[in-house]
């Protein structure tokens, strides 16, 4: 079976002005269905343009890389939208809509993939319950803490049955303790059902917390480590 | 996305911002409401106007005045008064049995001779446009409207007759009286034929005031007309030459109308113009059509100047909203559907605009409607050719028409429309990695 995600080559230069930056020089991976996956790098490392990659929102100069087997390189801005859609995107800064409730955050990315009115509604409380968000699922955005809003996140980056959850620093804005409770459940998600992660993050700690850590540095891949065992 | 969905979401995006979007709304709401004031007066003003038009003109009558084009269907000329100048072609009073003979569907014609002369009693002096004609047989061809609410109209009159419209016996309508029946009033002409131009006068007697008749009276009596005997203007006014000749017809029919007519002009070669009561009000429409096109021109310029508003709306919502444009690109939202979000928000605006428009210019129209007829600012004109009697004024009903109605509500939204695509379209267009980085 074809890896979910295979990266072969992958570069990226952008420019700065007139000067150009090489973000990627030349990365090589794979990702299996089922992994729990972190991207660890410092900034500068190119972990970012990776995510950017990897969630659809950025195509790369050269090189190749296939999600789900497709090629990203070689899709139209439509085809990669509907590629998006079967990526579940949680941001560092969670990125929910303020003016909408957490059901209907939730809700708005099947509206997005067409999903019925009923179905949305009924998946999206199921979600929010599963997530610990029962109570909450009518309250907007500032009416929650970071914790619960990352949650919510959660919640929305999973309604589209994605083939991978993709998280940029999922912990980066919340305390320790609900870092602690947001990491357990992504964890959970991964244990329990099975869902792929790929996290990117700076923060070794965290890093340790997944199954296989990819080390970037300067825009290559410098180590790969499973269960603490460099491949 | 579906189409309900999309539309949901811009509805949340504009309740977001409520007082902004109101405000935008109003722009479209003044633009709207300028239209449609404008339109519905000026529609109620034509149809008063063809309406009493139509009163002092009979369908069955035609008016033949000397001098090319005027007047005569499809033609384009519009002088002054009846006749082009340059013509030295001259009607007479024969000339009616020249007419009669034309055509089977001719009933009788009558000539007129119009002069304008001081009307002078005692206390009064007044320049009015005098009228020499059969007493009998403009009384057969206008037997509705040549008819005395005072004293009595001689079939055969004394030399000294002189028969007034009702404008010039109570114009007030409060019993104070400008010229009275039995009144002598003093007919004054300034000959300018003559060397050196010399006024002559003869005294005359009221004998009859026509009772109120309204409308405009083209070529018929009118309010403010003074009839003297035809004998009497020949020999007064030392003419043979009339002004006009009113032709009645048989029937009404058009084709009737247009063979009587092309036959009279045919016999005169073309000297003289033939006026029917279709081609007075063909002008009179086509008059209206264009002063509407430039009423609704300048309204419409305050529809886009409401336009450009949300252009510059949209272009700071564009801005506010760049991240969240970000994230739902990144949630998998198309940029057809970012921009269609977008032009959902212009149509919100410009459809709820549009219809509080067409209800505020409603009302607008039926008070200015209301000022103008009571006030009789109108009451100039509808006294005709004498400013200064008033007739009472106009009624204007304003008249909202389903084109009018439709069309500001198309021409709202499409405004809106029009002026939300370049932000809607740059909207669409964003680069998701640059919209979430935005702050």
């Amino acid at each position: 079976m074809a890896p979910l995600v295979e990266a072969i080559e992958l570069k990226k230069t952008y420019m700065l002005g007139k000067v150009p930056v090489e973000a990627l020089r030349g990365v090589n991976l794979k990702v299996e269905s089922g992994e729990f996956l972190a991207i660890l790098g410092p900034s500068g490392s190119g972990k970012s343009t990776m995510l950017n990659m990897l969630g659809a929102l950025d195509k790369p100069t050269s090189g190749k890389l296939l999600i789900d087997g497709i090629d990203i390189a070689t899709l139209n801005d439509n085809q990669l939208s509907d590629l998006r859609r079967r990526v579940g995107f949680v941001f560092q800064f969670f990125n929910l809509i303020p003016r909408f409730t957490a059901r209907e955050n939730v809700e708005l990315v099947m509206s997005i993939a067409d999903v019925g009115k009923a179905e949305r509604r009924k998946r999206a409380e199921e979600l929010l319950e599963a997530v610990g968000l029962k109570d909450r699922m009518n309250h907007k955005p500032t009416e929650l803490s970071g914790g619960q809003q990352q949650r919510v996140a959660i919640a929305r980056a999973l309604a589209n049955n994605p083939k991978f959850l993709l998280m940029d620093e999922p912990t980066g804005n919340v305390d320790s303790k609900t870092a602690r409770e947001i990491m357990n459940l992504i964890k959970r998600l991964n244990e329990e059902r099975g869902v792929t992660i790929i996290m990117v993050t700076h923060d070794q700690h965290l890093a340790r917390e997944a199954k296989r850590v990819v080390q970037m540095f300067d825009g290559v891949i410098t180590s790969d480590v499973v269960n603490g065992e460099p491949t | 996305m579906k189409a309900r969905d999309i539309f949901s979401y811009s509805f949340s995006a504009i309740r977001l911002r409520k007082l902004r979007a109101g405000l935008t709304t109003l722009g479209v709401v003044i633009g709207i409401a300028a239209i449609v004031a404008l339109l519905s007066v000026t529609q109620g003003l034509q149809n008063t106007i063809t309406n009493q038009l139509e009163t002092g003109l009979a369908t069955d009558t035609l008016i033949v005045v000397p001098g090319r084009g005027f007047f005569s269907e499809g033609g384009t000329s519009i002088g002054g008064g009846f006749g082009v100048g340059g013509s030295d072609f001259k009607l007479f009073i024969n000339d009616t049995e020249i007419i009669n003979s034309l055509s089977l569907d001719i009933e009788t014609s009558v000539a007129i001779i119009r002069k304008n002369v001081y009307l002078q009693s005692q206390e009064q002096s007044l320049v009015v446009t005098i009228r020499g004609v059969d007493f009998a047989k403009y009384a057969e061809i206008y037997h509705t409207t040549f008819v005395a609410d005072k004293g009595t109209i001689n079939l055969n009159p004394a030399n000294d007759e002189i028969v007034i419209g009702k404008a010039l016996h109570d114009p007030w309508e409060n019993g104070t009286l400008l010229f009275n029946l039995g009144e002598e009033l003093e007919i004054i002409w300034t000959n300018t034929t003559a060397r050196p131009p010399e006024n002559v006068s003869y005294t005359g007697r009221v004998t009859a005031v026509l009772q109120e008749i309204g409308g405009f009276g083209v070529g018929g009596p009118s309010d403010v007309g003074v009839y003297i005997p035809l004998e009497q203007a020949q020999h007064f006014f030392g003419t043979e030459e009339c002004d006009t000749i009113i032709v009645k017809l048989k029937t009404s029919e058009r084709d009737v109308i247009n063979a009587v007519s092309e036959a009279i002009t045919d016999a005169y070669g073309g000297e003289v113009s033939v006026v029917t009561s279709t081609a007075v009000l063909n002008i009179i429409n086509r008059v209206f059509s264009v002063i509407q096109l430039f009423l609704a021109g300048i309204a419409a310029i305050s529809l886009l100047v409401a336009g450009i508003g949300i252009m510059n709306i949209m272009i700071v919502s564009l801005i506010e909203r760049t991240r969240e444009i970000g994230i739902l690109k990144a949630l998998g939202m198309k940029n057809r559907t970012v921009l269609m979000i977008f032009l959902g928000e212009s149509v919100i605006i410009g459809l709820i605009g549009a219809v509080l428009g067409i209800g505020a210019g409603w009302a607008l129209a039926n008070v200015v409607a209301v000022v103008f007829s009571e006030g009789g600012l109108f009451g100039g004109i509808a006294s005709g050719q004498s400013a200064q009697i008033s007739n009472g004024g106009l009624t204007i009903v304003p008249v909202l028409t389903p084109t009018v109605l439709v069309g500001a509500l198309i021409f709202g939204v499409g405004v809106s429309v029009i002026f939300a695509l370049y932000p809607a379209w740059r909207a669409s267009k964003l680069k998701p990695v640059e919209a979430l980085r935005y702050e």
